[in-house]
């Protein structure tokens, strides 16, 4: 379960240029449920996931995981319990570090680290089986170095790397925005599965409106850094991708283009 | 003819004197490689990290400390300086490149503290070289036998740490630190670690030498830094650094090679003055070879290193 409670924060404060990020925002997801976030550019989405990762300090307000209050905890330490692929392939991954080596440092995101030998036979077996599922033939490529994948098959890996060891939170920062249809589609279905499978608690920003229409329990608008809209039961099963649109106060080149 | 035949005899003899000194001095190496590839924090503390070495060392055996003691207490100042140059660049955001100037600047003066004067003979005192059974103390092999020791122990362990679970987050955060944060691994605590490590190999090269030579002098780090950077240059182009393993092997194998290569220069007549600037270009030439390559477009943005 996630709590956000009165979250703010204002970026260049008493600046000419002061930006009101996130206003007293207030959020809840209950365990399993997935959330997906839309809103405008600027709305605060971005600052919304930011904050619950710990890379946003807040001026004010909570974030609650299962109970735990974590808003003073720094990135490193969230890092147990949540998990988030970023919408950049190359940010999720280390580029110079091999397939194999990018699933042992995912595997031990909740564990202590020992000075054991990391990636042992047991270990490589495991990340095959794991891989082979995506079907992008990963599984034989433990040994190359992520750089030279495709971004694709990147944000694949960065997939199964963040949903390995069910964290307590999912986040996905419009993770399918920087590839091609297809392949969009193959990490988005990778990711309906693994969420479903393993009854994840789940946030996931888009700005795709009928990734906002078929999937997910509940859609979340944002504008001007708070809650702006909440739709969920059968009022999300029934809605379409204009009903969506509809509802955006400044309507972006972007979101046509998207939907 | 008569020349080359000079050059030649001149080079076998110095042959095993060179070997010993890159033996020691592929600490530096050791010291400058894995700040800039193993955490892509480029890092100048070795210029001062190597004389603190030294400094601290000499004092200690002048005071008659037995010579093990002195080494493993002047790897402690060096781990030391390390965490500071990684401390100033984390906590104040200055480049790591400042850091790192800021802190050899400093360690001269805290060097010639430390001595109490410039230069400081330890001649005459016990080392570590003079440990080795069925050699005569003082001569390069016991010196060859005695660094290659510890440069074998230190090259084992480095392996097995890098390969096992905290040595592969280490690496993470040098590859990605912002993924290395997000995957639970303290960026702050790998970085500080791994640039105060580095700063104690550097301190035993020191140690090591002014066992070997018998004096400590507060300038003896002059140029160590771009003369490490050449040998790890010329390491990574024989063994390249695909690997953990090969990595690791680079500054061991550039060492030998780059002080055989420059004791060949020496002895084919090369004035020692010029020293500085032949390495210089050549290290500049190794480092523009991959723009070079790259076809004649323009150089490319920057290099992605961490500010």
């Amino acid at each position: 379960m996630l709590e956000i409670q009165s979250a703010r924060k204002v970026f260049y404060k008493g600046q000419a240029d002061e930006k009101t990020a996130l206003n007293d925002l207030n959020l809840r997801l209950e365990t399993g449920e997935f959330g997906v976030v839309i809103g405008s550019n600027g709305a605060g989405k971005s600052s919304m996931l930011n904050a619950i990762s710990g890379a946003l300090v807040l001026d004010s307000g909570k974030i609650v995981i299962n109970g735990d209050d974590v808003t003073a905890m720094p990135v490193h330490k969230r890092a147990m319990r949540l998990a988030r692929v970023f919408q950049d392939p190359m940010k999720g991954t280390a580029a110079s570090m091999t397939v194999a080596e990018n699933m042992l440092l995912a595997e031990l995101r909740a564990n202590k680290r020992t000075l054991r030998r990391g990636l042992n036979p047991a270990r490589l077996a495991a990340y095959k089986e794991r891989l082979s599922l995506l079907g992008l033939g990963l599984e034989n490529r433990l040994d190359t170095r992520v750089e030279l994948l495709s971004g694709g098959q990147r944000q694949s890996l960065s997939l199964i790397m963040a949903v390995g060891g069910s964290p307590e939170l999912l986040l996905l920062d419009e993770h399918t925005a920087a590839l091609d249809p297809r392949t969009a589609d193959i990490v988005m279905q990778a990711t309906i599965r693994a969420v479903e499978a393993l009854k994840l608690t789940t946030l996931m920003v888009t700005h795709n409106m009928q990734h906002a229409v078929d999937f997910g329990h509940r859609v979340i608008m944002l504008d001007a850094g708070r809650v702006r809209l909440e739709i969920a039961g059968a009022e999300k099963t029934s809605i379409t991708v204009p009903d969506l649109i509809g509802h955006f106060s400044v309507k972006t080149d972007r979101m046509f283009l998207a939907s | 003819m008569d020349f080359l035949q000079n050059t030649i005899a001149s080079f076998i003899s110095l042959v095993p004197v060179t070997l010993a000194q890159s033996l020691i001095l592929a600490f530096v190496v050791l010291g400058i490689m894995i700040p800039f590839r193993m955490l892509s924090f480029p890092d100048l503390t070795s210029e001062g990290a190597f004389p603190l070495g030294g400094c601290v060392c000499g004092v200690l055996m002048a005071a008659g400390m037995s010579p093990l003691p002195a080494i493993l207490i002047a790897l402690v100042a060096g781990f030391v300086a390390g965490c500071c140059t990684a401390f100033i660049h984390l906590r104040f955001r200055i480049h790591t490149l400042l850091a790192g100037i800021l802190m050899m600047t400093m360690l001269y003066s805290i060097n010639l503290r430390i001595m109490g004067r410039s230069n400081l003979s330890v001649f005459g005192s016990a080392t570590v070289f003079d440990w080795v059974p069925g050699l005569q103390p003082g001569f390069p092999a016991s010196k060859i036998v005695m660094a290659g020791a510890f440069g074998l122990i230190v090259f084992a362990l480095l392996l097995h740490f890098f390969r096992t679970e905290k040595g592969t987050a280490v690496r993470a955060v040098g590859a990605n630190p912002d993924m290395a944060e997000a995957q639970g691994i303290n960026v702050w605590l790998a970085t500080i670690g791994g640039v105060g490590l580095a700063g104690a190999f550097s301190a035993a090269g020191g140690a090591l030498m002014v066992q070997s030579q018998g004096f400590a002098d507060v300038n003896m780090g002059l140029g160590i830094l771009i003369n490490g950077l050449a040998a790890l240059m010329i390491g990574e182009a024989i063994v390249g650094k695909q690997s953990v393993l090969r990595q690791l092997a680079a500054p061991f194998v550039g060492a030998i090679v780059y002080y055989q290569l420059v004791s060949f220069c020496l002895a084919a007549g090369m004035p020692p003055p010029d020293l500085k600037l032949a390495t210089g270009l050549f290290v500049l030439a190794m480092l523009a070879l991959p723009s070079l390559k790259r076809s004649r477009g323009p150089a490319p943005a920057r290099e992605t290193v961490r500010e």
